[in-house]
């Protein structure tokens, strides 16, 4: 006798809708973002990954000039996580649009490009080369890398600041606007406000957190570039920290990235407030993993009877939404 | 460039501390040509995030299997080493750009230092294959760490260096490339940087102290030099060097695997680990 196997909770004929808004019309199928600098530009995984049944694609960050980037070694592995010092390498706006934007084009997966760069002025002029661009579906303004000398992290360590490249950035373009945190900023709050009020239409968080390794052999530190930004699994708990307390201060879109490698750190992000994920370190091991995901969550939802993922967006968070955390005020790092 | 499992066939440590393991993966050992590399999964990855990137060892075409050479060094390649036959691991690859041998060359030198022997080691097959002569280089820091001469094909002369004098020629390996300079069509290396470079400063003035002309077009053929990166460029080079360098993805998307070269920043997972020398920025400055 043939049994459907029907998994408990599971309502039988509910569709499972992943789909997610990240607001002015950029609508993804499904919440799994690949982060930035992990996934290039979309085309170099192409031969072992199904990357049209991605959410979208961060690319990796793109400046007004080309920049050859740091001096080599440039990653190291660290417990549970790793440490990168790329410095943005990166031929620069114009050639990266050359090169890849036809391709992105065609694609049914959108490409948010991760913008950096040294000045409000720089971030304004790349923004303006890619309003409009075919192929560019959004803009991820990366005010949060560590591995640059002007600009980059100063940007997202300041309110004022924030908000002012955003600002500046908003008013060059009508794409779809995210900005990404980053997690050595003391209190990410007033940040996240800034943000929001100058018109950015989603919030990624967090970035890497600036770290160091020694070369014992050798006695020195051991990236090129002494410093480099920690990534992976070491910085999940911070990075759920700063979702949850950007959740309760700001009203849009929050996308989480630190340390997604399962489906339960998917459903960790969704409950304290993310309503989509980037997957990132994890991608280097094992590159299908955020295609996985995609299913797992699918399953999962089909399995606790929910329609859609969104139903899990921040059901962690303390009731009183529109007020600072009780918990959130307490913590002074 | 394929995801796949690799069934673990045999261990063996061979050297202290250094092993050789084989797997059977028919799709890698299908595609895989000499200098390319895959990159492991290590079987526990518990506080480990990245991948091991080896070159591919020996290829077994008939066999399907390919042979990976390594020093445990660290978590990732202890786990690798305690696997046991029968165990899997996940592997992607092959990778990379292999050694560009030209069709006209006759007699290879390869040189390799240590752990470069699993560099170079796949060419030797390639080439006697193709009925080639091979002489090998080894360096090493004593006799302790010599690579097993019975784990060479019988057809290749193999030649030792050790820092020590403990085994054969008493000095740097670098010192024997003059004796075969002439001889060889074409060199390949694979070792420490500061040994890549001494062969590299060597090669720059092999034409000039031999007086010979390069693999290449003739003069007034009229055809024009291939740009230097390119296969036809490679291949025309008398060194070639496989590079190493911490590696991220491995596929060309995190550029975390970067030298310098001279015509700008390279990736050693996309356009190596192979190179011509002349290609690579050997003392690099950066901006």
């Amino acid at each position: 006798m043939a049994v459907e196997v029907v998994g408990a909770g599971q309502q039988a004929g509910v569709e499972v809708d992943l789909a997610v808004d990240l607001g002015r019309g950029l609508v993804l199928r499904n919440p799994l973002l690949v982060a930035s600098g992990t996934f290039g530009y979309g085309i170099e995984y192409g031969e072992v990954v199904d990357v049209q049944r991605l959410g979208a694609i961060c690319s990796k960050g793109t400046t007004l000039r080309p920049r050859v980037g740091n001096p080599p070694p440039r990653v190291t592995e660290t417990p549970a996580g790793m440490l990168n010092s790329i410095g943005l390498q990166n031929p620069g706006v114009d050639a990266v649009l050359d090169k890849y934007a036809a391709t992105w084009a065609r694609w049914q997966v959108p490409v948010i490009v991760n913008v950096a760069g040294e000045s409000v002025d720089d971030y304004v002029e790349v923004a303006r080369r890619l309003d409009g661009h075919p192929g560019v579906a959004g803009i991820e303004l990366n005010i949060s890398c560590p591995n640059v000398g002007a600009g980059g992290l100063q940007f997202a360590l300041d309110a004022g600041a924030a908000g002012g490249v955003t600002a500046a950035v908003r008013k060059q373009t009508d794409l779809p606007l995210m900005v990404k945190l980053s997690p050595a900023a003391t209190d990410v709050r007033g940040i996240a406000k800034a943000i929001a009020d100058a018109g950015a239409d989603a919030i990624s968080a967090v970035n890497t957190l600036p770290g160091m390794a020694i070369d014992r052999a050798r006695r020195k530190p051991l990236l090129g570039n002494v410093y480099g930004g920690l990534s992976g699994p070491a910085l999940k708990p911070i990075a759920l920290r700063v979702v949850y307390e950007v959740a309760q201060v700001v009203k849009i879109p929050i996308v989480g990235i630190g340390g997604v490698g399962s489906l339960d750190d998917v459903l960790d992000f969704l409950m304290a407030g993310a309503c989509a994920v980037q997957v990132g370190t994890a991608v280097f091991a094992d590159p299908v993993l955020p295609v996985r995901l995609v299913d797992e969550l699918a399953a999962w939802c089909t399995a606790n009877g929910l329609g859609s993922h969104l139903e899990l967006v921040g059901v962690a968070l303390p009731e009183r939404r529109d007020k600072p955390s009780v918990k959130g005020g307490e913590y002074r790092p | 460039m394929r995801l796949l499992a690799a069934e673990l066939i045999e261990s063996l440590e061979f050297l202290p501390g250094q092993w050789l393991q084989t797997y059977h993966a028919p799709a890698l050992a299908a595609g895989a040509q000499a200098g390319q590399f895959v990159h492991v999964r290590t079987p526990d990855y518990s506080g480990l995030v990245l991948r091991r990137p080896f070159s591919i060892n020996t290829v077994d075409r008939v066999g399907g299997r390919i042979t990976i050479h390594f020093r445990v060094t660290g978590a990732g390649t202890a786990s690798l080493a305690r696997m046991q036959p029968t165990q899997q691991v996940e592997m992607l690859g092959p990778l990379g750009c292999g050694f560009e041998v030209d069709p006209r060359s006759r007699h290879l030198l390869l040189v390799a230092g240590g752990l470069g022997m699993a560099g170079v080691r796949a060419l030797v097959d390639e080439a006697l294959a193709a009925n080639r002569d091979v002489v090998m280089l080894f360096g090493a820091a004593s006799a302790m760490e010599v690579y097993p001469s019975n784990l060479l094909p019988d057809e290749v002369e193999y030649v030792v260096a050790t820092d020590d004098g403990s085994f054969g020629h008493h000095g740097r390996v670098t010192e024997l490339v003059p004796r075969f300079e002439a001889w060889a069509d074409q060199c390949f290396a694979c070792g420490p940087l500061p040994m890549l470079a001494a062969m590299a400063h060597q090669a720059a003035g092999r034409q000039a102290r031999l007086g010979v002309a390069s693999l290449g077009a003739r003069r007034g053929c009229g055809s024009k030099a291939p740009p230097l990166g390119s296969r036809l460029a490679r291949r025309r080079a008398w060194l070639q060097v496989s590079m190493e360098q911490n590696m991220g993805c491995a596929v060309g998307a995190c550029l975390g695997c970067v030298i310098m070269g001279v015509k700008g920043p390279q990736r050693v997972c996309r356009e190596g680990p192979v190179f011509a020398a002349n290609e690579i920025a050997w003392e690099a400055r950066w901006p």
